[in-house]
C-alpha cells in the first residue's frame, strides 16, 4: 500500500516536472510539491522579509502533519520515495549495526534545521542546500533530466536506420534538444551521497540531516494518529529493527516526532500489538519525542545560523551587485530580494524554452549559488515565452502575461565596436539588426560610413543579438544590465511606459539599410525623387535622408 | 542523389517537356498548349494557390505517383500569417493537398527555424492547417544528424554545403516562399527561402558574399516548382518583422525560381521604392549563371483571378 503510494507521488512529481516548460497551462502549478513545502516558504518569507502568497500552500502540510502525523516523509515525499526504492538494490547485502551516535545524529537535523532558519532571519536564504524538494528538483533538473534526454536520442537514433527503411516518419525525424547546464556535476554528487548515507542507515537523510523531516518531527507529536503498544508486548525487538526511522523505542514507547506513520513495525510484530488508533490526548505519557535539542544546543544553532546568515549576506559581493554582469530572468525581483526569495529550485531553469537559465556558480557570491541568469551568448529570452514565473515557487520570478513580461526589461545590448565585423572590418554583416524583434539596432551614416547602433529605449535585452553574433568567441555586442527593470510590485508596461522605452518594432528606421543592401540602385537621373545620383551622406547625416521617404 | 538537383535548367525542362508529352494523352489541353511560364492569380490564398498551379498544368506535371515530395514554405519565425514573416498556411495547405492528390506516397513540409522549433510550428500555422492530411509530415530539422554534406561543383564561393538529408533524398523538392522585405538581401524570396535547408547559414553572412553564396546554392538546390505567397508582404522590418505588410493578394508560380522572384521583387514597394528582379544583387548574380531569367517582360504570363 505505502509503496503504491510512493510511486505515484513520485511519479505525480516527475509529470509535473516533466509539465514544466513552455506549454505549461496556466492552471497546473506544476511546482506544487515546492509550494506544499512549508520550509521552503518560511525561509522564504523570513529572508526576503515579505509575504509569499504561494508559501500559503505550506499551511496544508502543516494542518495534515498535525491531524495525521509525520506521514509525508514516507507516503509523499519523492526524495524518501527514492530512499526507499533504492534502498532494498544498493544495500540488500550491507551489514548496518545501530549507530553509535545516533542520538547526537538525531539532532543534526535539527541543527540544522534552526541553522537555516536563523540565517534566514539574518536576511540569507540558505535552507536550500538541503531542503530535499529543492534538493531533488534541482537535481532533476541538472543532473537527470539531461542524460535522460541524452539517453532517448541515443535510443532513436539506434532505431533511426530501421524507422527509416520502415518510412516511419514520425519516428525517423524525431530529436529532442538536449539541455545543458553548468553545475551538473556537483548537484549530481551531492545527490550521490545522500544516496551513499544509507550504507549506515536506512533513510539515513531523513533521520539525520533533512531539515524538513526536523520541522514536521517538531509537529508530528501532536499528531491525532499515534503508534500504540499492546500492554501485552513481550519486548522481542523486532519492531525496532523494522523501524526505518529508529522511532521504535524499548517498552513499548515511541519517539513520535520520528514516527512516520509508515506501519513498518506493525507489520513486523509477529502478535499484532501495534495499532494507529486516533488518540484524543495531547501528548501520551512515556513519549520521549520532543526536541532532544538543549537549550545550549538551541541557542548555538541560532548563533551559528546567524554567523553564517551575515557571512553570506556581508561579502563585498552584496553592495558590488551591481558590478557583476549578471542578467536575471525577466520578472525576477530586485536583485537583494530575489537572492532572498530564490531557493534555488532550478525549476524555472528545467522549463526555460530555449535553455538560457542557468545556475550561477560563484559569480553572485556565496548568496547567489545556484540562482538563474541568463547566459544570453548561448541561447536568447524567447519573446514568446513566460514560464519561468509561472513555475516559480516563490515568485522570486514574477509570474507574467507576455506583455507584462515583455516589458520587463532584461538589460540593454551593448555594442563592442572594436570588435564588430562592420565597426572594425567593415564587412557587410547585419545579422544583430535581422535578428533583433525590437528594430533596436539600426544602420546610421556615420563618417560617410554605414553602422550598426543600439537604440537603446528599444532594446528589452533579450540576447539574440548576442547569440546569434557571427564573431567567434566572445559576442560584438553583449548585453549588460544597464537599465534593468526590477519591480516588486505593480506594471512592466507602466514602468517601461515612464521610462519612454518602446518595445515595439519602429519600421520607419529601415530605410537606413537601404543603400548596399543587395538592392542596388539603378543609376541615371533620378525619377520621382529616388535615391540615384545622391551624394554620400555627409558626416552627421540626419536621419531621414531625402528619397527614401516615399 | 545529389544530381537530381544538379540538373541543369536546361535538362530541368528537357526532361519536363518530355514528361509533359508523355502524359499528353490523358490532358484534356490540346496538344501544342504551351503552359505559361509564370501563372500569376489574384485571390485568396488557397484558391490563387490552386489556380496557379493549375494554370502550370497541374501538380502531375512535377510530381508523379509514389514519389516522396518535400515542401519548403517559411516557417521559420514564431509568428502568424498577419506579420507576413511566414507563408500563409492555406498555402501551404493547397499545395500539400494537390501532391497527395497527384499522388505524392509523402509530403514532407520542413525548414530549419530561426526562432524555437517548436514555438515556430505552432505560430506559423502550418502545422495546424495540415492536422489530419495522412502522409503529410510538418517536420523543424535543427538537429546536425538530420544534414548531409553535398558539393557545390559550379560554386564560386561555396564549394560544399550541408543539406537536410530529406531534401537530398526526395525527387521533388517544392518552394514555397514568402514575398518580403530582407535587411541584408533586400528580398527574400525563393532563392533566399533556399537557405532554410542548410545547416551552416551565419557563413553565408560572415564569410561569403551572401549574394554570390545564394546564387552558388541555386546550382544544387533546384526546386521543381516555386510557388510565391505574395498574399501579403512584408515592405519593411524583414526577414523576422514586423514591419510594414501590404496586401498585393498575389500567389505566383512557375518553374523557373529565378523568374518567379524577379517578378515577385514588381509586385510591392521594397522599403518604400520600386525594384526590378535585376536590382536585386543575389537574383542578378543566379540570372548571370543561367539558372533563370531575371528580367520577365518577354516572359509568357498568365494572369487570372481565382
Amino acid at each position: 500500500m505505502r509503496a503504491a503510494v510512493q510511486t505515484l507521488s513520485l511519479l505525480l512529481f516527475t509529470l509535473l516536472f516533466a509539465l514544466a516548460n513552455f506549454r505549461l497551462p496556466d492552471w497546473l502549478p506544476a511546482d506544487i510539491y515546492l509550494r506544499l513545502n512549508p520550509l521552503l516558504g518560511l525561509s522564504a518569507i523570513l529572508a526576503g522579509r515579505a509575504w509569499v502568497p504561494r508559501a500559503a500552500w505550506g499551511l496544508v502540510l502543516i494542518l495534515a502533519t498535525i491531524l495525521f502525523g509525520r506521514f509525508f516523509c514516507a507516503y509523499v515525499c519523492p526524495l524518501g520515495a527514492i530512499l526507499d526504492f533504492l534502498d532494498p538494490v544498493l544495500f540488500r547485502r550491507a551489514h548496518r549495526p545501530p549507530l553509535k551516535a545516533e542520538a547526537t545524529l538525531r539532532r543534526v537535523k535539527l541543527v540544522t534545521l534552526v541553522v537555516f532558519l536563523a540565517a534566514a532571519a539574518a536576511g540569507a536564504s540558505l535552507v536550500y542546500l538541503l531542503d530535499p524538494i529543492a534538493l531533488l528538483t534541482r537535481t532533476y533538473t541538472f543532473a537527470l533530466y539531461p542524460p535522460f534526454v541524452g539517453l532517448v536520442n541515443l535510443l532513436l537514433d539506434a532505431i533511426r536506420p530501421m524507422a527509416e527503411a520502415l518510412r516511419w516518419v514520425r519516428v525517423s525525424t524525431l530529436s529532442y534538444t538536449q539541455p545543458v547546464f553548468y553545475m551538473s556535476l556537483i548537484t549530481l554528487l551531492i545527490f550521490a551521497g545522500i544516496i551513499a548515507l544509507g550504507r549506515l542507515a536506512p533513510r539515513f537523510w531523513c533521520r539525520y540531516l533533512c531539515p524538513l523531516g526536523a520541522l514536521l518531527s517538531l509537529l508530528s507529536p501532536w499528531a491525532r494518529l499515534r503508534r500504540t503498544v499492546g500492554p501485552e508486548c513481550p519486548a522481542c525487538g523486532l519492531c525496532q529493527e523494522a523501524c526505518p526511522m529508529g522511532a521504535a523505542e524499548d517498552e513499548g514507547r515511541t519517539r513520535s516526532g520520528e514516527c512516520i506513520q509508515c506501519r513498518t513495525c506493525a507489520a513486523a510484530c509477529p502478535q499484532d500489538l501495534i495499532t494507529f488508533p486516533a488518540s484524543p490526548h495531547l501528548l501520551p505519557p512515556g513519549d520521549s519525542s520532543l526536541p532532544d535539542l538543549s537549550r545550549r544546543g538551541l541557542l548555538t544553532s541560532m548563533a551559528a545560523g546567524v554567523g553564517l546568515g551575515f557571512l553570506v549576506e556581508q561579502s563585498p559581493f552584496t553592495p558590488l551587485q551591481n558590478k557583476q554582469p549578471l542578467i536575471r530572468p525577466p520578472g525576477a525581483l530586485p536583485e537583494s530580494e530575489f537572492l532572498t526569495t530564490c531557493i534555488r529550485c532550478g525549476e524555472c531553469m528545467k522549463s526555460c524554452l530555449t535553455n538560457t537559465l542557468q545556475p550561477s556558480l560563484w559569480e553572485g557570491g556565496l548568496a547567489g549559488l545556484w540562482t538563474p541568469k541568463l547566459d544570453l551568448r548561448f541561447a536568447a529570452c524567447e519573446q514568446e515565452c513566460n514560464v519561468c514565473g509561472k513555475v516559480c515557487p516563490t515568485q522570486a520570478i514574477r509570474s507574467l502575461g507576455l506583455e507584462e513580461k515583455t516589458h520587463a526589461k532584461l538589460g540593454t545590448a551593448i555594442l563592442r565596436k572594436e570588435m564588430c565585423l562592420v565597426w572594425a572590418q567593415d564587412k557587410l554583416c547585419l545579422i544583430c539588426d535581422e535578428i533583433c524583434p525590437y528594430d533596436a539596432i539600426v544602420f546610421r551614416t556615420i563618417e560617410g560610413y554605414r553602422r550598426p547602433v543600439v537604440v537603446a529605449p528599444r532594446c528589452n535585452g533579450c540576447g539574440y543579438c548576442e547569440q546569434r553574433c557571427p564573431v567567434e568567441g566572445e559576442s560584438a555586442i553583449v548585453v549588460a544590465p544597464i537599465g534593468q527593470i526590477r519591480l516588486r510590485t505593480g506594471s512592466y508596461v507602466a514602468e517601461a511606459k515612464k521610462l519612454q522605452l518602446d518595445f515595439r518594432p519602429n519600421p520607419g528606421d529601415d530605410q537606413f539599410i537601404l543603400k548596399n543592401e543587395g538592392l542596388r540602385v539603378e543609376p541615371g537621373p533620378a525619377k520621382d525623387g529616388g535615391p540615384a545620383g545622391r551624394p554620400p551622406a555627409a558626416p552627421g547625416a540626419t536621419q531621414k535622408p531625402q528619397g527614401f521617404s516615399q | 542523389m545529389t544530381d537530381r538537383h544538379g540538373l541543369t535548367r536546361r535538362d530541368l525542362l528537357k526532361g519536363t517537356a518530355a514528361g509533359v508529352a508523355l502524359s499528353l494523352p490523358r490532358l484534356p489541353r490540346p496538344a501544342g498548349a504551351a503552359e505559361p511560364d509564370l501563372a500569376v492569380i489574384t485571390g485568396e490564398p488557397a484558391a490563387a494557390t490552386r489556380r496557379a498551379v493549375e494554370a502550370l498544368g497541374g501538380m502531375s506535371r512535377f510530381v508523379q505517383k509514389g514519389q516522396r515530395v518535400v515542401l519548403k514554405p517559411n516557417m521559420s519565425f514564431a509568428s502568424g500569417p498577419e506579420r507576413a514573416s511566414n507563408t500563409h498556411p492555406a498555402v501551404v495547405q493547397a499545395v500539400a493537398q494537390m501532391c497527395l492528390e497527384a499522388g505524392a506516397a509523402q509530403v514532407m513540409i520542413l525548414d530549419n527555424p530561426l526562432q524555437s522549433a517548436e514555438l515556430c510550428l505552432r505560430r506559423a500555422g502550418v502545422a495546424d492547417a495540415c492536422r489530419n492530411m495522412k502522409n503529410v509530415y510538418v517536420q523543424m530539422f535543427t538537429d546536425h544528424k538530420f544534414f548531409r554534406e553535398i558539393k557545390v561543383p559550379q560554386g564560386k564561393v561555396l564549394d560544399r554545403v550541408e543539406v537536410i538529408k530529406e531534401v537530398l533524398d526526395s525527387p521533388v523538392l517544392i518552394s514555397l516562399p514568402q514575398a518580403k522585405s530582407h535587411s541584408t538581401t533586400g528580398v527574400s524570396m525563393g532563392i533566399k527561402g533556399l537557405m532554410g535547408l542548410i545547416w551552416d547559414r551565419w557563413s553565408f553572412h560572415s564569410r561569403y558574399n551572401i549574394n554570390q553564396a545564394l546564387a552558388d546554392l541555386a546550382t544544387v538546390l533546384r526546386p521543381k516548382l516555386t510557388v510565391l505567397d505574395a498574399t501579403r508582404a512584408l515592405t519593411t522590418g524583414g526577414p523576422s518583422g514586423p514591419g510594414e505588410v501590404v496586401k498585393p493578394n498575389l500567389v505566383i508560380a512557375g518553374i523557373d525560381p529565378i523568374a518567379v522572384d524577379s517578378f515577385g521583387v514588381g509586385v510591392a514597394p521594397w522599403y518604400g521604392q520600386q525594384f526590378r528582379g535585376r536590382q536585386v544583387d543575389h537574383l542578378a548574380a543566379a540570372g548571370q549563371r543561367g539558372l533563370g531569367k531575371v528580367d520577365t517582360e518577354q516572359l509568357n504570363i498568365l494572369r487570372a483571378t481565382a
